[in-house]
């Protein structure tokens, strides 16, 4: 509990003081009292004894009623309110989901989609979006912290992936390009896909699910998008569901593993049960500077108590009031 | 600064107005039992004196009322009784402290004693100590004893105690003289009643009480406190009620006491509330002492 105004309190209690020594003074010297013998004519008089211990009495409740709404007043004044800092975490990575639809990878595209949906609720503050791709790019949505619309959009890939006949328009446009599995120009289109991209420094990373079978005549070679990305600040982390390891043998697997480690990303072949895990913790580690938001001061006011106990005090001195007579 | 003697013959000189001055002479002539027989000269009767005291041989002469007058034999004494602790600095009923009021009756009775050509002697003190001031003629004498009074009475002064300037006159004076106590409305206890006793057998006394401020009802102050320990007393809680009854029915039995002992000692007393009053209570208080006897 903090005091907004807790300078006030000082002043407040001057003036309160003064305002005691004002009406202490002016009983002593205000209306003239007149000296008059043989009091005890009246004083002796159990009845009035009996009036003089009631006036007193709430005369005490009077000065002490006006004396606790004073000051709770004061307090009030001085806004007492709970101020706490908060450092929104503002999670300024990004993620794009980057899917290769090709025929190769038909059988394996729905249960890369569990993987991305197990890392989805995992994230908590991270935008992501999801691209495909076969010969060209799509994007299937944009860069998003909205997580249950994410979900939703995943729901609707693996359907998609499950039955290709259920919803053909989910393929859309991935068929615009030369060839099928251009591997490069996924790659390219998904880094791409970034927003503000030259402007804005933050933690940017492709989540690459292929098996980089190419058939057709790319644009960008793979090594071209991985420099591309790297150039862009945006790490590669590749999952391929065609390597059966333990030990990566085929050519396309090793150069897809080259590319993801040239950006700062790395290589993560399918079957790896820990692969969705450290993926996470591999993006989620980076550039911890980046995501710090700025902290911000929040403050509630709680004049509750002390109004509540003005309240009760300015009862009891109308109580008080009316009781005491002057 | 004004002489006492003066303003107090100011204000008999008013009274006079309503009332023939020459009365009060008379009232106070007739208060003293002890006359000479030795003729002196015939007066023009003023009313208030003694009818045995007409020639009547005279005033069929002359066709109008004479009244013999005698010379004294001895020097009467007046002795004068105030108590002049801080009770006499108070507020009198009237709103007017009551030392004004003790110094208009002392000033009165001194005043028609010095014109009647008495000596005027004076009593006065606190609990603490009494004084006298012996007896003399003269209306500076007079001053000298409403000064002494006058510088007396005082907020600061010591509280008050008739009873000790009672015992003091009973212990020194012993010439019997005509006694004129002013009293507030003290009450009377057993030693004042039996200090009167012893006192009444020597002197003639006569008895003035300056009634005190009301404590109780619409009358009293606002605002009061009390002379003796300088307490305040919350008046505005007896503007009513069973505390103004029982204010009421105190002062009462303390006057109705007083009353009581006095009538029984055949003192004569009468009361005064503003210094307006003192002149005709004075008058029926000479008065009602002359009928008495």
């Amino acid at each position: 509990m903090d005091l907004i105004f807790a300078w006030l309190l000082i002043p407040g209690a001057i003036a309160l003081a003064g305002a005691l020594v004002l009406v202490v003074r002016r009983r002593r010297t205000g209306e003239e009292a007149v000296p008059v013998a043989h009091g005890d004519r009246l004083a002796s008089l159990p009845s009035y004894q009996r009036l003089v211990r009631r006036q007193r009495l709430w005369l005490t409740v009077v000065v002490l009623s006006a004396l606790v709404l004073a000051g709770a007043l004061l307090f009030a004044a001085a806004r007492p309110a709970l101020t706490s800092s908060q450092r929104p975490e503002q999670r300024s990575r990004d993620i794009i989901l980057c899917l290769d639809t090709s025929g190769s990878m038909s059988r394996a595209d729905a249960a890369i989609v569990d993987v991305f949906a197990s890392m989805v609720r995992d994230f908590r503050g991270e935008r992501i979006g999801m691209t495909i791709f076969d010969a060209s790019g799509v994007q299937v949505f944009p860069l998003t912290d909205d997580y249950s619309y994410i979900e939703d959009q995943l729901a609707r890939a693996r359907d998609a992936f499950d039955r290709r006949s259920a919803d053909p328009a989910f393929f859309e446009g991935t068929r615009e390009g030369r060839g099928t599995s251009l591997i490069g120009d996924g790659l390219a289109s998904c880094v791409q896909n970034f927003p503000r991209l030259d402007t804005e420094r933050r933690s940017r990373s492709v989540i690459f699910s292929t098996d980089n079978y190419l058939a057709g005549t790319p644009v960008f070679a793979l090594p071209e998008a991985a420099d591309l990305a790297k150039a862009k600040g945006v790490r590669v982390f590749a999952l391929n569901p065609a390597d059966f390891g333990p030990r990566t043998t085929n050519e396309e697997a090793l150069e897809l593993r080259a590319a993801a480690e040239s950006t700062g990303g790395q290589y993560f072949p399918l079957r790896s049960t820990t692969a969705a895990r450290s993926i996470i913790d591999q993006i989620q580690a980076s550039e911890a500077t980046a995501t710090q938001g700025s902290a911000r001061g929040l403050v509630a006011d709680r004049p509750d108590v002390p109004l509540g106990v003005a309240l009760v005090a300015g009862a009891f001195l109308a109580l008080g009031l009316w009781r005491v007579r002057s | 600064m004004t002489s006492l003697v003066t303003k107090v013959k100011t204000k008999m000189f008013i009274f006079a107005h309503r009332r023939a001055r020459t009365m009060l002479d008379g009232e106070f002539g007739s208060v003293f039992r002890g006359r000479s027989l030795d003729f002196d000269d015939l007066r023009a009767y003023v009313p208030g004196d003694e009818v045995r005291d007409i020639d009547w041989k005279a005033t069929a002469r002359v066709g109008s009322p004479l009244v013999k007058r005698y010379a004294a034999v001895r020097k009467q004494t007046v002795l004068l009784l105030a108590d002049t602790g801080r009770n006499m600095a108070a507020v009198s009923r009237g709103g007017e402290p009551k030392k004004e009021i003790v110094l208009m009756a002392l000033g009165v009775v001194g005043y028609l004693a010095h014109r009647h050509g008495d000596q005027v002697s004076l009593v006065s003190g606190d609990a603490s100590s009494s004084e006298t001031v012996p007896p003399r003629g003269g209306e500076g004498h007079l001053e000298l004893i409403l000064r002494r009074v006058d510088d007396a009475v005082g907020l600061d002064a010591g509280p008050s105690d008739l009873t000790a300037q009672l015992a003091h006159v009973a212990r020194t004076v012993a010439r019997r003289s005509l006694m004129f106590i002013v009293a507030d409305e003290a009450a009377v206890g057993e030693e004042d009643a039996s200090l009167l006793r012893r006192l009444a057998a020597q002197h003639e006394i006569l008895w003035f009480t300056v009634r005190d401020a009301e404590l109780a009802g619409a009358a009293a102050p606002r605002r009061s406190y009390d002379v003796a320990d300088g307490g305040y007393l919350l008046s505005l809680l007896a503007e009513g009620g069973e505390v103004a009854e029982d204010y009421r029915r105190l002062v009462e039995e303390r006057s109705s006491r007083r009353a009581r002992i006095l009538t029984g000692l055949g003192i004569v007393e009468a009361h005064a509330d503003s210094v307006e009053d003192v002149l005709p209570a004075l008058f029926r208080l000479l008065e009602r002492h002359r009928r008495a006897r």
